[in-house]
């Protein structure tokens, strides 16, 4: 008797494990793909295709569609993203501009997430020990469009998603994308070493760090920089000592950092480099480098990457389960784990070159290349989205070599790279070309971007703009020198101000520290500053400046956020932006400029001139116009309908 | 000219080396772990034995009872601190001797133990370099040498990437290889009519990997056993292959696999030491 329980509690035992490794997810028995291509504009897709120069496209098109997809308001990559992930509008989402504003401190902040440094600490002398962990809080709400699909047991892949991190933790797998922090907790700071005595004297290098160094007796002796130490009271970055000993006649350098080392010739990039940074006896935290060597005569100048979490143990949470990023770079290599690799810090600073800028983002490119073959390989039911993002960073940076009125055009210069956005275009063919063919014949296949892209030729300085029209009252309007972040604007005097791209607010009494505005006449000076903007005439050009200007009431479901909600959006003519200046609270004397940067491809304007692609490979069940729209018609495909829920779509 | 100790030394590494490929090897396939858990287990049961034929095992088993009675003592006497204190000081001074005791077979093994773990470091030390990946290899330069325009030759799947690098103020000759097939390789290093060869590894599996050749010099020749030395008079002083050196995995704790290695040969000497007889 004894025995036949044993062995009914062993089949028992059989069959739970059994069912446990293989029944949990019933296979769908087929694979939905969804490509994002952050930035592939419309009319560019359009024309490539018609042109035989997007073949893979082109087979898209012809058997499931083409149309354009209509990107947010504004047409910003967060927002967008966002609006995709959660199916609902920035009023749903709470994520209205790269940039939002804190209304108590008027200052502005990353929109998509929050760091909270840990808690309670216990010191000691000038060390303290910590004793919670500090937080990383994903600021997007709503549901991910996954959730669904994991809830009835459908797998899902989610590389790269933008506007989600940390990982949301509810796919099956997943890898963060854009939003994505350095180490140092920045969206990515360079750092850059050079013995020129005056390198850079003088100039602004916002997103990167430049070090004076001395050779001698053909050595260099630098470190790294890392975060702020946890365990000191000061603030103070942690460091990681490197060397550089230099082979001046060959060109060569061997750069080594701990028991790292690599030989880099001049104007080559290195591999990844591990590097750890010693926190405090038995305590470090680490990450990966990657060197370019510039230059060794006259001067001595080195890049180094932003430090990257390290995928093989990142500091802070980039992927769920957290062993997938690990897998991914065991799989394929170390990678760039910050969310925007390709350094266009570097190019708009001028420590890169156009072409070291170029082949930094190949680099960039061929790791996700790499990676995205890895997953692909080993996806064969459920849900994959893979992003891919180098077009857009591209495209912000060269744009200007296919617009010969751009005001930053050179042609001796930009001339050879008129057609890297074109090539750009055609390496994402080859990966629709390569997806295609590993469809079965009920899998889907949807190709999207989240925006379209155009020249950005006109800067608009908005807060400049509320100053001339008396909105926006100075200090000290003689001050010669602006010190941006509202550091000059007297908020009793002030009746609106621009933060961001696209926003504009209203100093409102009750919500602004010294809002100045009734609520009650809120509405009426919206409308008396958006007619006026609307009515703003481009010196240079004779044509509108903006040509939509949108009530928040109008264009969002307001749910909750109505604090960080801007009370207008500027829709800029297309051609025009806002300044990165006024974005961030400055205010310079002009309104309106030539854009002379590097950044010279924009898509932060009127919605309408820059929408999104889609293509699929069969017409999909459900028709998508819109981004926001997009995430209930893949759903549809999976037999879920009711995307958002009803209680999220306020 | 090489001395007599380092021919000696030679000759015995060379022994070793047989030794533990022979015994070593076909452990390799099992995880790090596991492997170096039986390498614990023989090295425990060897130095049990040592232990039993070098010590003083009568005075150690004295000394032993006379700690765990002063510790009986203190738990007894608590609340009375004259006497604890006194089997305070005897815990002290028995441990003292008890040291003092264990000096004789650590004299035994110190050496032995030397060359088994410079042995075991060329398994356990270095992850294997794959294809695709780059690694340095370095020549380092007799300190009178003079200018050298040594050459380095190698495979073609070895993928040597870059012409001899003299790096500034080190007396250093600097090569990048990034291999593309799996294999085991022979670097050679010409320097005019003479040359000098080096082994060079590209597997991720595990297995004997050696980083360093080096011309003279006993203590380089005990910690990098695995090939014979470069030949005496030569310029070249040693040639270095960068093995990146990976630590155990030790149920998700990366360790240092000498650290792993030696609590385990301490757990199983523990173990194993009323089997063998033996106090420890």
């Amino acid at each position: 008797m004894k025995r036949a329980i044993y062995c009914a509690l062993t089949l028992a035992l059989v069959a739970a494990v059994a069912t446990g490794a293989c029944g949990s997810r019933p296979p769908v028995g087929r694979k939905v793909i969804v490509l994002g291509f952050d930035g592939l504009d419309y009319d560019l897709t359009r024309q490539m295709i018609a042109s035989g120069r997007l073949p893979g496209f082109a087979r898209l098109a012809e058997s499931g569609g083409f149309s354009a997809l209509g990107t947010t308001i504004p047409p910003q990559s967060p927002v967008a993203w966002s609006t995709f992930i959660t199916g609902l509008d920035p009023g749903g989402h709470g994520i209205f501009d790269f940039v939002h504003r804190d209304p108590k401190t008027m200052l502005p902040y990353l929109s998509t997430t929050r760091t909270e440094p840990g808690g309670r600490t216990l010191g000691l002398g000038p060390w303290q020990l910590p004793l919670s962990s500090g937080t990383v809080e994903s600021l997007r709400q709503g549901q991910p469009f996954w959730e669904p699909l994991e809830a009835k047991g459908i797998s899902t892949t989610i590389i790269r998603m933008p506007a989600n991190f940390p990982p949301s933790g509810t796919a099956t797998r997943e890898l963060s994308g854009m939003g994505t922090p350095d180490l140092t907790g920045t969206y990515g700071t360079f750092a850059f070493y050079t013995s020129e005595p005056y390198a850079y004297v003088g100039q602004s290098l916002a997103g990167g760090v430049v070090h004076a160094v001395k050779v001698r007796d053909g050595l260099v002796r630098a470190s790294l920089e890392g975060p702020d130490n946890p365990f000191l009271k000061q603030p103070e970055k942690v460091r990681a000592e490197f060397t550089a000993r230099l082979d001046q006649a060959n060109r060569h350098a061997r750069i080594t950092v701990g028991t790292n080392e690599i030989l880099l010739a001049v104007g080559e990039w290195s591999d990844w480099l591990p590097v750890s940074f010693s926190l405090a006896p038995t305590q470090s935290i680490g990450g990966e480098v990657r060197f370019y060597l510039k230059g060794l005569d006259p001067f001595f100048e080195l890049y180094a990457s932003p430090v990257n979490l390290d995928p093989m143990a990142p500091a802070m949470p980039i992927s769920h389960p957290g062993s997938y990023a690990a897998e991914l770079a065991e799989a394929t290599g170390r990678f760039y784990t910050q969310g925007m690799p390709e350094d266009t810090k570097g190019l708009k600073t001028g420590v890169l070159t156009d072409a070291e800028f170029l082949a930094q983002a190949r680099l960039a490119a061929d790791e996700n290349r790499r990676q995205y073959r890895y997953v692909l390989d080993r996806f064969d039911d459920g849900l994959l989205f893979y992003y891919f993002g180098n077009v857009d960073q591209v495209s912000h940076m060269m744009w200007r070599a296919r617009d010969p009125q751009h005001p930053a055009y050179n042609a001796v210069t930009d001339t050879p790279n008129a057609m890297v956005v074109d090539e750009l275009y055609r390496g994402l063919d080859t990966i629709v070309s390569d997806t295609l063919a590993t469809l079965g014949p009920d899998d889907l296949l949807v190709v999207m971007s989240d925006h379209g892209f155009t020249s950005w030729r006109r800067a608009f300085h908005l807060n400049s703009w509320l100053r001339d029209q008396g909105y926006l009252t100075l200090i000290d309007p003689n001050r010669r020198d602006d010190p941006g972040f509202f550091g000059n604007v007297d908020w009793t005097r002030t009746r609106a101000y621009a933060v961001g791209l696209n926003g504009l607010y209203l100093n409102v009494k009750g919500r602004e520290r010294d809002g100045i505005v009734e609520p009650g006449g809120r509405e009426a000076l919206a409308a008396e500053i958006a007619g006026k903007l609307l009515g703003t005439v481009d010196p240079a050009t004779g044509g509108a400046a903006i040509t939509k200007v949108y009530r928040r009431e109008d264009v969002f479901h307001l749910a909750g956020n109505e604090d960080i909600a801007p009370d207008l959006v500027v829709g800029y003519a297309k051609g025009t932006r806002g300044s990165d200046e006024s974005a961030l609270g400055g205010l310079p004397p002009e309104v309106m400029v030539d854009n002379t940067g590097a950044w010279s491809g924009d898509h932060c304007m009127d919605h309408e001139t820059v929408p999104g692609i889609l293509l699929s490979n069969r017409a999909l069940k459900q028709p998508a116009a819109t981004i926001e729209s997009l995430a209930a018609a893949i759903l549809a495909e999976f037999g879920i309908n009711g995307f958002p829920r009803r209680s999220e779509e306020h | 000219m090489a001395t007599f100790p380092e021919r000696a030394l030679a000759g015995l590494n060379a022994a070793l080396v047989t030794a533990f490929d022979l015994t070593l090897g076909p452990l390799m396939g099992l995880p790090p772990l596991v492997s170096l858990l039986l390498v614990s287990l023989v090295t425990a049961a060897v130095m049990l034995v040592v232990v039993a034929r070098t010590s003083n095992q009568p005075a150690m088993i004295e000394t032993k009872r006379g700690i765990q009675a002063a510790l009986f003592e203190i738990r007894l006497y608590g609340d009375q601190p004259g006497l604890m204190m006194r089997a305070f000081g005897e815990v002290l001074v028995r441990n003292g001797r008890y040291l003092l005791l264990s000096l004789v077979p650590l004299a035994w093994m110190s050496v032995p133990l030397m060359l088994v773990i410079a042995q075991l470091q060329a398994f356990y030390g270095y992850d294997g370099l794959r294809p695709g990946e780059p690694a340095l290899v370095t020549v380092q330069l007799a300190a009178d040498s003079g200018p050298a325009a040594l050459v380095l030759e190698a495979p073609a799947e070895v993928g040597l990437e870059t012409g001899a690098v003299r790096l500034a103020g080190s007396n250093e000759v600097v090569w990048r290889l990034r291999p593309t097939v799996e294999g085991a390789y022979a670097l050679t290093v010409r320097d005019g009519d003479a040359a000098v060869t080096k082994s060079l590894l590209v597997s991720p599996a595990p297995g004997r990997r050696s980083p360093l050749s080096v011309a003279t010099g006993l203590v380089d020749q005990v910690l990098y056993p695995s090939e014979a030395p470069l030949p005496a008079g030569s310029r070249i002083a040693s040639i270095e292959v960068a093995y990146p050196e990976p630590g155990v995995d030790l149920f998700g704790w990366r360790m240092h696999w000498m650290i792993v290695y030696g609590v385990l040969s301490l757990a199983c000497a523990f173990a194993l030491a009323r089997r063998f007889g033996v106090t420890i």
